[in-house]
């Protein structure tokens, strides 16, 4: 065998969207404000996955203005209206659904007054990127126009709105069940290669398809695909959180091994759209489902590489050592009994 | 505490402060000069967020005594640009969406300021290897190795700057990669995360924390340490005035350890003090008496009869088991040609954010008890605080703090009682960041898996049959634990149609260290056994494996594993997808790597291989990297 030996696998994933087998909601509040800015507020503070940036591309694009003129309020029991958990990969279909439904809301009290004021039917208005106009006239004004128009007629363009997701409880004898309304699938394949002295696995490419519903930032979600892929390739190959009689022996990082800059994979991200029916934007999500198929990709092509399965994770140069000397064992043995 | 007079240049400022010399510089920079953009991530030079420049040269802060650097030239992430400008690096990450949680990011600035000053031609290969030391754990690299390649472009003239403009807008933001709007403050380190809040008057708390696995708590004698000066207060489970108990499932977990702490770490007591010493030298004051209990580290051990009890309200030591049935699995395995019996397991996984467990609470003025910390969940903590210290909901407010990485991993209330409680105690604000060995231990991690698994299939690769059993240790809390087996449970099989299954998950107690929330939830323990299966099962019948997955897969009006008709499903597009992007070249996997024909193309990088590089130099100078 030669020493450094490669392989590719795949595995194919599934995943819901928002919470499990229950009724998951969430609401907001948007305000077109002066200058033709907005204010949205809404239970949720940034964990990195780029929620606040999606929230202000929905109000955005829903009120008419541009992101950078979105202002989020901040997560705040006491001043913002629930939007519950910064988890379950809900975060882009509950309360961007609801941003979405709250700034219609505002958008549609902002057009029924310049409707009236321009004489026009409301449904021919548009508004984009901080410009509004009466289709098939020659009518149009800013938005921070159309604001101080709005309110001058003794209206703020407020709005409120709220979304839900239906899923149902489980059965608890047979476990049947709707648990939710939306579903992601992913495939991932994985490139490695093995160096059969230290047993050393190397990710050298992977390829990321997943089905996101409608993409919102496509930046944003490469971003969620690649820090999954790593995650997964760290729980794949080395990390592993071990106690002996219950004493945490790995309570740092010198011991506790994470993926670094040279760990990571070229990684090609193919992003499909099979947009959500049930919801006004058609997003669905990403954060979680992104991670799912990367240990068993990367362990199957450990497989076509050097002929062993890994069935314990994480593949360990030792485990992945112990395995090819197993192998080479077997093989020997076969050969002697055919002798 | 001796003081000496410490005199630097920060940021092009003369800086003289009387100071105490051992502290680390980290410290002084964060708590002397209110410099926060230079982050604590693991107090041990291991994870680089706390990189200054001392000197000219890339220094880990946490690793150097304030003292050393007296008479130094230090620069922190805060130097690199005037106040609201960035520079061609912090720009670069702005451009190319390197910030998520943005933790990491002052420490990825720093290291890849430090690699254009000293290297500025640097390959890919050599970015890469020089921002080695630096630890993220939202972005998987790529963005960022992308920007510090783009910035580098720029500055050596490849570039033109017009690269790091955003791009301009079409027809419609949605499908837009607006750049991310948190951006700047993260790349400049300005964004403030709990630990860098402060507020006047505010107090530092320390925890104190099981050593035993499983023991029962005879006595607490907190009075000496009450009597240490500069503590306002030490707290116990005795100051609970309402219904002890969270979780995000089951309220099972005290604030404080209640009788007895079921594993290492957990909090027992805690102080308040002037500063953060003081308080942990007021926790080597507390004596508790422990009379230790027999513990249980593996989940088979909790289920056998006469196994210790955990929780008293679970005799059998289960915390949630979740079955699923569908169809009769003895008549498909009954059809089936072939039968693959298999096993398979998965380890404990630490979430490992780059920001520890922080918080900060305090009394308003209108007595509404006030918890400002990384939550994933402020409305679930609102509910479980308001019981746990008796006040009416409107009495209690959470607000959520910029989370520095989350991953499920701060979804549990582990620590916000605490704060809440010594902040009523005191009626002054009362801050804690947790040192990174206490996040490790006293947090939850990702469920470790057993699946037993028994898979029947046609000889043409259809299955016929599931058996599905996983097992899996919860620790000593609930948390997660149930709602990660009802996941692991519906998600088990993978996306294929199977008439028959027969699927069980369950979770115990032991003594081990919790699990709970991590992203997935179960998922891709359970779908790891299962496509481990779809290539055992494709190698033993000669089928591609993408071939076995597509007769096998969910289709519009398939019936899930819980018997949801679904009404759309994306696997054949992103097998598809999948299958044309990587060039996969067709054949079942019976180690097939050594023929094939579509390894080491386009979208692969080289192996790294270790020892010296030597490159051709550019100019007259060698270098070697």
């Amino acid at each position: 065998m030669q020493r450094k030996m490669r392989g590719r696998g795949v595995a194919a994933s599934w995943y819901g969207i928002a919470r499990t087998a229950t009724v998951d909601r969430a609401g907001a509040w948007a305000e077109l404000d002066d200058g033709g800015t907005a204010k949205v507020v809404t239970g949720v503070t940034e964990i990195g996955e780029g929620i606040l940036t999606v929230l202000a591309q929905i109000a955005a694009e829903e009120l008419g203005i541009r992101p950078e003129d979105v202002t989020i309020g901040d997560n705040d029991t006491a001043r913002s209206p629930e939007a519950a958990h910064a988890g379950a990969t809900r975060q882009t279909y509950m309360i961007g659904n609801s941003v979405a439904l709250a700034c219609r809301e505002a958008k549609a009290r902002l057009f029924a007054e310049i409707a009236a004021h321009w004489e026009v039917d409301a449904g021919t208005l548009v508004a984009f990127d901080g410009e509004l106009r009466a289709e098939g006239t020659n009518l149009a004004m800013t938005m921070a126009e159309a604001v101080d128009l709005c309110k001058r007629r003794g209206v703020v363009p407020v709005g409120a709105g709220h979304f839900a997701a239906h899923g149902t409880g489980l059965n608890p004898e047979d476990g049947s069940g709707a648990p939710w309304q939306a579903y992601v699938f992913g495939t991932q394949v994985a490139e490695v290669e093995v160096d059969t002295v230290t047993g050393e696995v190397q990710v050298l490419g992977l390829w990321a398809a997943h089905d996101v519903g409608r993409v919102i930032n496509p930046r944003g979600v490469e971003g969620q695909i690649e820090g999954g892929v790593v995650q997964g390739l760290g729980q794949a190959l080395m990390e592993d959180y071990q106690t002996a009689n219950g004493h945490p022996v790995t309570h740092g990082f010198a011991k506790y091994i994470l993926p670094t800059a040279l760990d990571v994979p070229e990684i090609t991200s193919i992003l499909v759209e099979d947009p959500d029916p049930l919801s006004p934007l058609g997003a669905k999500g990403i954060g979680e489902p992104a991670l799912v198929p990367t240990a068993p990709a990367i362990i199957n092509a450990i497989h076509d590489a050097v002929g062993v399965r890994i069935r314990s994770l994480p593949a360990t140069p030792e485990k992945v050592l112990a395995a090819i000397a197993e192998k080479q064992a077997r093989a020997a043995a076969a050969r002697e009994a055919a002798e | 505490m001796p003081e000496m007079t410490l005199d630097m240049r920060v940021n092009g400022r003369k800086v003289t402060r009387r100071a105490d010399p051992g502290q680390r510089l980290l410290d002084f920079l964060r708590d002397e000069l209110n410099l926060t953009g230079t982050k604590e991530g693991c107090g041990a030079g291991e994870c680089g967020t706390c990189s200054v420049f001392v000197d000219g040269k890339l220094v880990k802060s946490c690793l150097m005594p304030a003292a050393k650097a007296q008479g130094a030239d230090i620069q922190t992430v805060e130097g690199l640009a005037r106040p609201g400008e960035l520079d061609v690096l912090q720009k670069a990450f702005h451009k190319t969406g390197a910030s998520q949680c943005g933790y990491c990011i002052p420490g990825m600035v720093m290291a890849a300021t430090s690699l254009l000053r000293e290297a500025p031609e640097a390959s890919l290969d050599e970015i890469k290897e020089r921002m080695g030391g630096n630890i993220c754990r939202c972005t998987g690299y790529t963005k960022i190795i992308e920007a510090v390649a783009l910035a580098r472009d720029v500055v050596t003239g490849r570039a033109s700057p017009a690269v790091l403009e955003p791009e301009g807008v079409g027809e419609s933001y949605i499908g837009h990669n607006v750049r991310r709007l948190d951006a700047p403050s993260k790349v400049t380190g300005r964004l403030k995360y709990a630990g860098d809040m402060v507020m006047p008057g505010m107090l530092h708390m320390a925890v104190l924390r099981s050593p035993h696995a499983h023991a029962e708590i005879v006595s607490i004698d907190t009075s000496e340490a009450e009597a240490v000066e500069g503590v306002a207060c030490v707290i116990t489970s005795a100051d609970v005035p309402g219904k002890d108990g969270f979780g995000v499932f089951v309220h099972d977990q005290p604030v404080m350890a209640r009788g007895k702490v079921r594993h290492v770490g957990e909090a027992v007591a805690a102080v308040a003090a002037e500063d953060v010493a003081t308080a942990r030298r007021a926790l080597a004051k507390i004596r508790v008496e422990y009379r230790e209990l027999p513990g249980l580290f593996d989940p088979e051990d909790a289920l056998r009869p006469g196994a210790p009890v955990i929780h008293d309200y679970a005799p059998d030591n289960v915390v949630k088991h979740i079955p699923i049935r569908k169809g009769d699995v003895d008549k498909g395995f009954a059809e089936a040609d072939l039968i693959l019996e298999d096993e398979f397991s998965t380890q404990q996984v630490e979430h490992a954010y780059l920001e520890p467990e922080a918080g900060l609470a305090y009394v308003d003025a209108d007595d509404v008890v006030t918890v400002i910390s990384p939550s994933q969940n402020i409305t679930h903590h609102r509910h479980m605080l308001s019981e746990i210290i008796a006040r009416p909901i409107n009495k209690v407010r959470f607000i959520m703090s910029p989370v520095g990485g989350g991953f499920g991993g701060k979804e549990d209330m582990i620590y916000q009682g605490m704060l809440a409680l010594a902040a009523m105690k005191t009626d002054r604000p009362v801050r804690l960041v947790f040192t990174r060995e206490e996040s490790i231990i006293a947090s939850a991690k990702r469920h470790p898996s057993r699946v037993k698994y028994r898979m029947g299939l046609t000889k043409d690769g259809r299955i016929t049959a599931i058996r599905f059993e996983m097992l899996s240790d919860g620790g000593a809390y609930g948390m997660s634990s149930e709602g990660v087996m009802r996941k692991a449970a519906i998600l088990s099989c993978g996306p294929y149609e199977i008439e028959n299954l027969q699927v069980d998950t369950t979770a115990v107690y032991t003594n081990n260290t919790p699990s709970g929330a991590f992203r997935t939830f179960g998922g891709m323990q359970a779908q790891f056994a299962t496509e481990s299966m779809m290539d055992i099962a494709a190698e033993r019948l000669g089928l591609d494996p993408f071939e076995i997955r597509r007769r096998n897969m969910m289709r519009a009006g398939s019936l899930t594993h819980t018997q949801q008709r679904l009404t759309s499903a994306s696997i054949d597009r992103v097998l598809e997808a999948a299958e044309q992007a990587s060039r996969w070249e067709p054949g079942a996997p019976t180690m097939r790597g050594p023929m094939r024909g579509d390894l080491g193309g386009p979208g692969t990088r080289a192996p790294c291989t270790l020892g010296a590089r030597f490159e051709t130099p550019k100019d007259s100078k060698e270098r070697v990297a």
